[in-house]
């Protein structure tokens, strides 16, 4: 369903932000993208977006393929217009519109009919916004304002959601509720997920496939189970000591060794 | 009591039209972040474009104000297109000069066509006088109250119910999410100026339909720019109201403190209430998370 092959993106004409990914996400899939803070994820979605340019970046090659149709540096409105919807990081709430007026937004690029009916459709799937309706979102907390900014996304008909962090500052029973929506979601409307995330071990429990980046390029992929079994994914992403070796300094001092994919 | 009877009532006269002028302001700063000083200008253009539906094309009162209309609204769209499009993504400032430029240009060039002199303008009601209660008023004075009073509850209705002006206030409070929901922020953009120079259209034939049409109107720009300070300025619908707020304080000033105050009454009221409240009386006020 979406295919990104080669991609490299520059910022500012200077620094490459983006080197070289390839990744892909079918139909009904979750996909897991992972990596320390700067990797190149949020990067990654910005140019599926079509977003890059707000911040002087730019797509310098390589090649985004959704549905079949080369979606390379078209303008955002049409992105969404194809159904390829991004909730972006640290949520970005029209803070000073009331809920529903975000949500209104949400389902800009459709009609007003459809609006209405995928209001109530998002007050079903989050019941706990329902009662805020009318109040300014800046003021909500940070896990109703995630499920505000997922159900804006969803507004606007996604049949791939991209997230960018949604765990990001929430506490973890709210996180649990939404990776379940998500879940839910998947398995109901067929939709497909790109999940960025630092949360190594929450992304993988919920997603099929995950890729981890690094330093802008793809340095590991693989299906989410075998991804969890990776020795190195284990001690760097999930911090877990192997079993039955005996901590000698040399493990301590773990910064000494290199990661293997890096050789 | 009838001396500031009067006063209020021509207070508030002046101010509605300051406030149309403010609501144009506004209109530009809420979508895009950018002051127009052409303001003025585009109000001065669609006058004398009014007056030469009248008296060199010969249609009626009416239907000159409809053809105004509808030619602003593609003025302020061709000025966006040709010269405020192609700075997008160039510091404010170079952009807020582009438009004080444009303030020269449309001043000179409207002194060209139409010569520098003033012209009455054609009105078939304006000098009828009504009467409210103990006030006497020209209909031309009601006309301006009359219409920013519309123009206000419209606006309001416009950014509260409508999804265009959801989406607009959307994209003034996070640009970079409107453009992730789908909103054509360039669009968006061009129709904000449309929208302006319709509020300039208006100020416009009120001016004339009270004074005359002149090159000197434009300065009307630069004077209902403490009303849009005031009324928050990025709250259209406040610019209306502060508007008539400056020209009541204006007019008391200069009827009973003395005709140097009248000037001067708008910018202190400004400097008072943004001591209290710096985002204007109606603006929005940044919502901080901790």
């Amino acid at each position: 369903m979406l295919a990104i092959a080669n991609l490299q993106v520059i910022y500012d004409d200077a620094i490459e932000a983006v080197r070289d990914v390839s990744l892909s996400v079918e139909k009904g899939r979750i996909v897991a993208l992972l990596g320390s803070n700067g990797a190149g994820k949020s990067t990654i979605l910005k140019a599926l977006s079509g977003v890059l340019y707000s911040e002087h970046g730019e797509i310098r090659s390589g090649s985004i393929l959704y549905d079949g149709e080369d979606c390379t540096n078209q303008p955002p409105f049409q992105i969404v217009r194809k159904g390829l919807i991004q909730v972006p990081e640290g949520r970005q709430l029209f803070d000073q519109l009331t809920v529903e007026e975000n949500l209104i937004v949400g389902g800009y690029s459709g009609s007003w009919r459809k609006t209405r009916a995928h209001l109530a459709d998002v007050y079903d799937l989050f019941p706990e916004i329902k009662p805020h309706r009318n109040r300014i979102s800046g003021y909500l907390s940070g896990g109703q304002q995630q499920m505000v900014a997922v159900g804006r996304a969803l507004m606007g008909e996604p049949r791939m959601l991209l997230l960018d962090e949604p765990s990001l500052g929430l506490a973890p029973l709210v996180i649990k509720q939404i990776f379940e929506k998500i879940d839910h979601l998947r398995k109901e409307l067929g939709l497909s997920v790109l999940l960025v995330e630092q949360n190594a071990r929450l992304a993988l429990s919920i997603a099929d496939y995950g890729y981890i980046v690094e330093r802008g390029r793809v340095v590991l992929d693989g299906a989410a189970d075998r991804l969890l079994a990776n020795d190195d994914v284990r001690e760097f992403y999930l911090g877990i000591q192997r079993e039955g070796e005996r901590r000698s300094m040399r493990d301590v001092k773990h910064y000494k060794r290199r990661k293997r994919w890096l050789l | 009591m009838d001396y500031l009877l009067s006063l209020v009532v021509s207070g508030v006269v002046i101010g509605s039209l300051y406030g149309m002028i403010a609501m144009g302001f506004a209109m530009i700063y809420r979508a895009t972040g950018l002051v127009n000083f052409a303001q003025g200008e585009v109000m001065m253009l669609t006058a004398y474009i009014a007056y030469s539906f009248q008296v060199d094309l010969g249609l009626g009162f009416a239907a000159a104000v409809v053809a105004t209309l509808v030619s602003a609204v593609v003025i302020g769209i061709l000025l966006e297109r040709i010269f405020i499009r192609p700075m997008l993504g160039e510091p404010v400032f170079s952009r807020v000069l582009v438009t004080i430029g444009l303030a020269v240009v449309i001043r000179s060039l409207v002194i060209m066509a139409w010569g520098a002199e003033a012209q009455p303008f054609p009105a078939p009601f304006a000098g009828n006088v009504v009467r409210i209660g103990s006030i006497a008023v020209y209909a031309s004075q009601l006309f301006v109250v009359v219409t920013l009073v519309v123009l206000g509850v419209a606006s309001w209705l416009f950014f509260k119910f409508t999804r265009f002006g959801i989406a607009m206030r959307a994209t003034a409070n996070r640009e970079s999410t409107a453009l992730l929901m789908g909103i054509n922020v360039v669009r968006l953009y061009s129709m904000a100026w449309g929208m302006s120079a319709f509020f300039a259209a208006f100020a416009g034939l009120s001016f004339c339909l009270m004074f005359s049409v002149e090159p000197d109107m434009s300065h009307m720009g630069l004077r209902a720019f403490p009303a849009s300070i005031l009324g928050g300025l990025d709250s259209v619908t406040g610019s209306s109201m502060a508007g008539v707020i400056i020209g009541v304080v204006e007019n008391l000033a200069g009827g009973y403190l003395g005709r140097g105050l009248k000037e001067i009454a708008g910018f202190i009221l400004i400097v008072v209430v943004l001591m209290v409240r710096p985002y204007g009386l109606f603006g929005q006020r940044e919502i901080e998370r901790v």
